[in-house]
């Protein structure tokens, strides 16, 4: 551990606290380096840190899932995707491909990409053929997805967008019966693009203690001692803690981007249903590139379980911050990274993946909410 | 997804940009800093290929440390 986290954790440590505090996270990163650091661990036990919406891949509609694939199956586009959402599982019947990995070995044209300009280059190198670019993101990732855009794209080239803003679902749980935590830590790269006021109204509106985390023990624990300090002197603010990087205002050219190409609107979330102001809509001077609007519609209401999470597979209430990975039944039996349920455990962004990667195996004392 | 690689620019030409991190060099968008241009020798995270914010040689070395520890090893590529 570095001298930055060790000061941090001593001040932390001669907190005089409350009997229970839950922070909550809302970015995969900072689950993956509290998990691999095993911040968890050492931090007095009455301090709980709760995984919460903080995987994009794992809220993205299984009907967009699904419509990603039927393009390719029965459409022939070459369908492009960040390489984790390719094995997150879709509800069909036995016989049918149930994710796009193995609608690609049914011999679809899908292909992992890193990068939009991976996107780019592959409908330059096809001009014959309609290629579409399935994506799934939060601010940081769909402001490149703007700049993509923005810059001008081959004609052949369509966006799916499964864009998501983190906010509005930090917004509706403080909203709902039960929020299930006692203080926030905002996300680092989301600030860094978006300016971290975005956060503001979680201590303005709600009281809710907030800080901006970077990915370094140090960083959060300088974020996890700002908002118990907050709470213990009820002095609710928007801390900011990782101010190497995160600036006012965040990144003023991405949020241009952003707000150019996209429209922000009511989106579905997997397993959670509709937030408002929460998804990332091609705006109407791009509707050319708008493969929801010039491809055939594939989504079948009729479908078993549409829109729902695979069967017996407790994603949405990991991904709400309700119960631990550990609290669902399938975890590390059914469902482990080899032999994935639920999208929590495809993605690197899932906390089921993180938890499991990060060798938790037993039920950790104390559940969420 | 949101894992952001701290790179340092060795080439401009126009929003593209040459960037190395660790002895990998990789082609970077700049489209997104035309309010804060780099230049050569600079740092900056990368995100999906996009560069979104300069940051100093200093904050660049620390998360490389970090994403020593928390990747083991793994290439920027797959940030
Ligand atoms: S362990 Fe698997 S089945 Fe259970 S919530 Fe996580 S992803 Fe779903």
């Amino acid at each position: 551990m570095s001298d930055d986290a060790r000061t941090w954790l001593a001040r932390l440590q001669a907190l005089d606290l409350p009997r229970r505090v839950r922070i909550l996270n809302v970015c995969g990163g900072h689950e993956r380096s509290i998990t691999q650091a095993g911040l968890r661990g050492i931090l007095p036990a009455n301090v709980e840190l709760i995984p919460g919406p903080g995987c994009p891949v794992c809220v993205c509609p299984e009907e967009a899932i699904y419509q990603a694939m039927q393009l390719a199956l029965r459409d022939g586009v070459i369908l492009l995707a960040f390489g984790d959402m390719l094995r997150v599982p879709v509800n069909v019947p036995k016989d049918e491909p149930r994710s796009l990995e193995q609608a690609r070995a049914a011999g679809a044209d899908i292909r992992p990409i890193a990068s939009p300009l991976e996107a780019v280059q592959v409908a330059r190198d096809h001009p014959d053929r309609q290629v579409v670019f399935f994506a799934a993101g939060f601010e940081t990732t769909f402001a490149p997805v703007a700049a993509m855009v923005a810059a001008g794209l081959p004609d052949n080239l369509l966006l799916l967008s499964a864009g998501r803003l983190t906010w509005p679902a930090v917004a509706m749980l403080l909203d709902g019966q039960a929020p299930g935590f006692d203080a926030l830590v905002a996300p680092g790269h989301v600030a860094t693009v978006m300016g971290p006021e975005e956060w503001a109204f979680v201590p303005g509106q709600y009281r809710i203690p907030t800080a901006v985390a970077g990915f370094s023990a140090g960083s959060l624990l300088a974020a996890f001692y700002s908002v118990l300090r907050q709470l213990i002197e009820d002095r609710p603010f928007l801390d900011n803690c990782y101010p190497e990087v995160v600036r006012e205002g965040g990144n003023a050219t991405a949020r241009r981007l952003l707000e150019e190409v996209f429209a922000v609107g009511e989106a579905n979330w997997r397993g959670i249903g509709p937030i408002p102001a929460s998804g990332f809509i091609l705006r109407e001077r791009y509707a050319a590139h708008d493969a929801s609007r010039r491809l055939p519609d594939h989504t079948d209401a009729t479908r078993r379980r549409v829109g729902e999470m695979p069967p017996g597979c407790d994603c949405a209430r990991v991904v709400l911050g309700q119960i631990y990975p550990t609290g669902c039944r399938l975890y590390g039996r059914a469902c482990t990274p080899r032999n994935p349920v639920g999208p929590c455990m495809v993605s690197d962004e899932g906390a089921c993946r993180i938890w499991w990667a990060g060798g938790i195996r037993e039920p950790e004392p104390g559940t969420a909410a | 997804m949101c894992l952001a690689i701290p790179m340092q620019v060795v080439e401009i030409d126009g929003f593209n940009a040459r960037c190395a991190a660790k002895g990998i060099e990789r082609e970077v968008s700049l489209f997104m800093l035309q309010d804060e241009p780099p230049t050569v020798g600079d740092h900056v995270l990368v995100h999906v290929g996009y560069a979104i914010q300069v940051i100093t040689e200093q904050h660049a070395r620390s998360s490389w440390e970090l994403l020593d520890e928390v990747l083991g090893g793994e290439r920027p590529a797959d940030a």
